[in-house]
């Protein structure tokens, strides 16, 4: 890194491209008639136009507001950029987002917290009385009742728990990319039912929380149903706490240490282990259970079923086995992935999962809750990025910004103009690869990754390299083991 | 010796050099590839034949032992030892340190066979008397004999450094022990290196006959599902982390000991009374930045947090911060064969601290921005929740209130504890141990003390390496048990 200010001037912004910027960062779907084809058929120059606009105008607004940013910015001298490559030092590393000391959790200091978040953020969240806050999910409560933001923590399984400003309208952005992408087969216009039927939800997981697997319940009824609840179907009928998230993330800390009586939360939580333990036990056999009552509740309806591939390709074997099959309508979409956790998946796993439940393709997607537009699996398996999020290959070693031609592995990196509640610019562990130059078979103009997506760490790791110092993969994986000899 | 175009890990067992029916290796995410005999056509002639076939070293004497060792320490000047030379060029690629502290390392290796160094570190360890021969004993009226028996042993060695092969053909020798070397992917090169050099010296010694060398990957089941048997080994010295010992657990069973030097790292302490005075801080950040910089912080002995006694105040932080810079300037001020800017910084790590940069409000950060090393300076008594990847020339210095608060962060895998000012060792030593820290160091002395010679850490691995095999004989005032009258009998476990 260094202060050099960028050699040339950014590039003047002419009225109509300002127009057309601001209009794909306000309300990216209605400018596009929330048309899937649409959105993935901008010829790549007239994307990385807008998107360069965007970013000026992005960069000029937030540095006023988000003190962080411009703590980054006036360190690297960068007040426009002229090129996209050239705003690279400018992305957030995501680690930014669990910057603050530990402790101001086990001690429930949640008014330094939010001060601690305000910094990251446009909103001002510092006029919200938390001091009588009791827990996580008391403090990211308030939050949520009391600004635009909605805050999501992460799961803390690294024993620190990050906290991601995303505000309602990022939430219901990311929701919106799955409604118009995954059920409007690309090159048809959307038909009536497509923006306007209730379409029954179903999810693994939680109605609500705070993490943000929790949330997406929420905004998923929103977006997929309208806000009608008798749709949502999820396994657990309870909001996920954050605050025991929390927790079995310092045991596993505390237990790594070798001394379980000093697990640094507070006594009213700690008194929870036995609720935490219950809910990591039942739960494989709990979501298993379902997914089967689903398959029988919503048969022949229009459904949008998410959960993991091994967690299908069970029920769909089964099903199979007894005769039955197509049972959501042809065009719901039934979105797997996850790995196979210890279980050998056939080869034709896919294509047991679509007879079964009478749907096309079995769908994935790429994302995070740090990035507001999913991107999902296109006709030949390839995840494409929507036409308003920017990416960057950066470097492995020196984080310096790959060309944008040909083909290039590196650390993925994004810049989404769409983020309301915080920056929008970030990096991330992940190692893809994009063939800048060659458009996909399957027609759309946006860029996408070929391959797998794997975690920096996976790739590298310490092929047989033995050391006396202790790693934190040496770590994680004693805490694997661990896991492992409780089952 | 077109052979030594490609980087080839040699096979050396019992006296032969193998390099035929070599398979590539490594080369992953831009490691070097290497070459090594494919590990299924040396395995049979790994293991020894027979236990019996361990007395020829039983004809040497200890002093026999150690002209030989002395004598082959004169052979392993790596500016003239062709081996040694070939195997540092490319441990340059291999090792994670950087070429100058390579050549250092390197440097040291005839040190290491100095007689007078063996023999102190035999006296501290087993004990010259008990592998030269029976050492006699009487407890409870009943005479004995302790003899300290080298092992059929496996070593799965460390690749940090190249000293660590050095070490165990040492641990080997003085203990009479049949060592089988496992070399690790980022040093696959120099123990061959000096083994090849014991056969050129003396290639039909009984210890160059019970050293053998090979590289095979970790995990390689068909391999070690064979090896790791009783009837071939009675113990396995495994070095690293858990991947590596994870491995072994498998196949340890009765007849077959493990003895795990487990992954460690450092932390240091600097109680009330350390940072008085401008010179104080000067003196205080140089001894923390040679704990952490020697060896570019490879090791578990370098220091990765220093706890800071003072508290939080604003003067205490800006005191904190002076000494953050005299770490700082001390760690770029270091002689490059101890020091250098790291081989390659972390991304990951340069991620965290790039985030800790911005986080003003709760830290400080010195450095970092060119992955030279980088000091990171907490404002409140949180250490960074990244401190277990603190590495590359990377610390943090934690302000706290008390002791106490130091012990919290001491645990079973804290190796060194480097203290000031010294008037604190007493009850650091104390109480540090009873939470699990193993060795005690005067702040700025982690790197400088008696060296893996010493009882390395609270493992004590050669004391543990060897069988200790009993004797006991009646003595004249001993009645016979086929003696004893009814109600005479006392048998006391």
């Amino acid at each position: 890194m260094s202060s050099n200010a960028p050699a040339q001037q950014a590039p003047a912004i002419g009225p109509e491209l300002e127009r057309e910027a601001r209009a794909w960062m306000d309300d990216p779907f209605a400018h596009f008639g929330y048309s899937n084809t649409r959105l993935h058929s901008v010829p790549r120059e007239e994307q990385e136009a807008v998107q360069l606009a965007a970013l000026n105008l992005r960069l000029a607004e937030r540095r006023q507001q988000i003190p962080v940013l411009a703590k980054l910015a006036d360190a690297q001298g960068i007040d426009s950029v002229a090129t996209i490559n050239d705003a690279a030092p400018l992305l957030f590393e995501h680690t930014v987002y669990k910057s603050y000391p530990i402790s101001l959790l086990a001690r429930q200091r949640f008014d330094q917290l939010s001060k601690w978040l305000d910094k990251l953020t446009p909103y001002d969240i510092t006029g919200v009385d938390v001091s009588g806050c009791k827990s996580i999910d008391d403090w990211l409560g308030t939050l949520r009742a009391e600004t635009p933001l909605d805050p999501a923590n992460s799961s803390g399984t690294s024993g620190t728990m990050s906290f991601f400003p995303k505000s309602k309208a990022d939430y219901r952005l990311s929701a919106m990319c799955f409604r118009v992408q995954l059920p409007q087969p690309f090159g048809q216009m959307p038909t009536e039912g497509d923006l306007k039927d209730k379409m029954h939800v179903m999810t693994p997981l939680y109605r609500d929380g705070h993490m943000s697997t929790g949330a997406f319940g929420k905004y998923m009824c929103e977006i997929f149903a309208f806000g009608d609840e008798s749709y949502l179907h999820t396994a657990f009928q309870t909001k996920i706490s954050s605050d025991l998230m929390w927790l079995a993330g310092r045991l596993r800390a505390a237990q790594a240490k070798g001394d379980v009586s000093k697990v640094d939360v507070p006594e009213t939580l700690l008194a929870r282990k036995a609720e935490l333990e219950a809910m990591q036990r039942d739960m494989p056999a709990q979501q298993q259970a379902f997914v089967k009552s689903m398959v029988q509740e919503l048969r022949g309806q229009r459904v949008f079923a998410m959960g993991t591939t091994p967690m299908f390709y069970e029920v769909a074997k089964s099903g199979l086995a007894e005769g039955i099959k197509d049972v959501f309508t042809p065009d719901s979409v039934v979105m797997g992935g996850g790995g196979a956790k210890g279980m050998v998946l056939p080869d034709n796993v896919d294509d047991i999962i679509k007879e079964f439940f009478g749907v096309p393709q079995l769908r994935s997607s790429y994302g995070m809750t740090e990035l507001n537009s999913f991107t999902v699996t296109c006709e030949h398996g390839h995840y494409h990025f929507l036409p308003w999020v920017t990416v960057f290959l950066l470097d492995r070693d020196t984080g310096a910004p790959l060309p944008r031609s040909g083909v290039q592995t590196g650390r993925a990196s994004f810049f989404d103009m769409t983020h309301d509640g915080t920056w929008g610019g970030i990096v991330t562990g992940d190692r893809i690869t994009i063939d800048w130059d060659t458009p996909c078979p399957c027609g759309r103009t946006t860029p996408a990754i070929q391959g797998k997506v794997q975690r920096f760490s996976e790739v590298e790791g310490g092929d047989d390299k033995i050391t006396c110092a202790a790693t934190p993969e040496a770590q994680a994986d004693a805490l694997d083991f661990l896991n492992a000899l409780e089952l | 010796m077109t052979d030594s175009l490609k980087p080839i890990s040699y096979a050396i067992i019992r006296g032969k050099i193998h390099h035929d029916n070599l398979v590539s290796f490594g080369g992953r995410g831009g490691d070097l590839e290497f070459y090594a005999p494919d590990p299924q056509t040396i395995i049979d002639e790994l293991p020894i034949r027979s236990p019996s076939d361990m007395a020829d070293m039983y004809e040497l004497s200890l002093d026999d032992v150690i002209d030989y060792l002395e004598e082959l320490g004169t052979h392993l000047d790596f500016r003239t030892n062709d081996y040694l030379r070939e195997a540092a060029e490319y441990s340059y690629q291999t090792a994670p340190t950087t070429p100058p502290i390579i050549d250092g390392f390197y440097a040291t290796l005839p040190l290491m066979f100095n007689r007078e160094r063996i023999l102190q570190w035999v006296d501290n360890s087993v004990g010259r008397e008990y592998l030269e021969g029976w050492v006699e004993k009487r407890i409870n009226g009943s005479d004995f004999n302790v003899r300290a028996y080298g092992s059929r042993a496996l070593h799965i060695v460390a690749g940090n450094g190249p000293t660590l092969g050095a070490l165990t053909v040492l641990r080997g020798a003085v203990t009479r022990s049949d060592t089988v070397i496992k070399v690790p992917s980022n040093d696959p090169f120099t123990t061959g290196a000096i083994v090849r050099t014991m056969v050129d010296v003396a290639p039909d010694h009984p210890i160059t006959k019970h050293v053998s060398v090979a590289y095979w990957r970790g995990g390689d089941e068909a391999f070690e599902k064979k090896l790791y048997q009783p009837h071939n080994l009675e113990k396995i010295v495994a070095w690293g982390g858990f991947s590596s010992v994870k491995h072994v657990t498998k196949y340890i069973q009765p007849g077959l000991e493990l003895i795990s030097l487990d992954p460690k790292h450092s932390a240091s302490f600097v109680g009330e009374g350390g940072l008085e005075s401008e010179e104080q801080i000067i003196e205080v950040g140089k001894r923390i930045a040679c704990d952490v910089g020697v060896g570019n912080q490879v090791g578990c002995a370098n220091c990765r947090t220093v706890y800071v006694m003072g508290g939080e105040s604003d003067e205490a932080i800006e005191r904190l911060v002076k000494l953050g810079h005299a770490v700082y300037d001390g760690m770029l001020g270091l002689p490059e064969d101890m020091s250098t800017r790291p081989k390659r910084y972390d991304p990951e790590l340069k991620s965290h601290v790039d985030a800790c940069r911005l986080s003003d409000d709760f830290y400080e950060v010195i450095g970092g921005q060119q992955g030279e090393g980088a000091v990171i300076v907490s404002k409140t008594s949180d250490p960074v929740d990244f401190s277990a990847y603190l590495a590359d020339r990377t610390v943090n210095l934690v302000p706290i209130d008390t002791l106490e608060d130091f012990l919290d962060a001491v645990d079973c895998s804290t190796q060194t504890v480097g203290v000031y000012p010294p008037q604190w060792v007493d009850e650091v030593r104390h109480k540090g141990a009873l939470h699990g820290g193993q060795r005690f160091v005067e702040l700025g002395y982690n790197l400088n003390g008696p060296g893996l010679i010493g009882p390395q850490d609270g493992i004590e691995p050669v004391r543990r390496m060897v069988k200790w095999i009993i004797n006991e004989k009646p003595t004249a005032a001993m009645t016979p048990m086929w003696e004893f009258k009814p109600g005479e009998t006392h048998l006391v476990a």
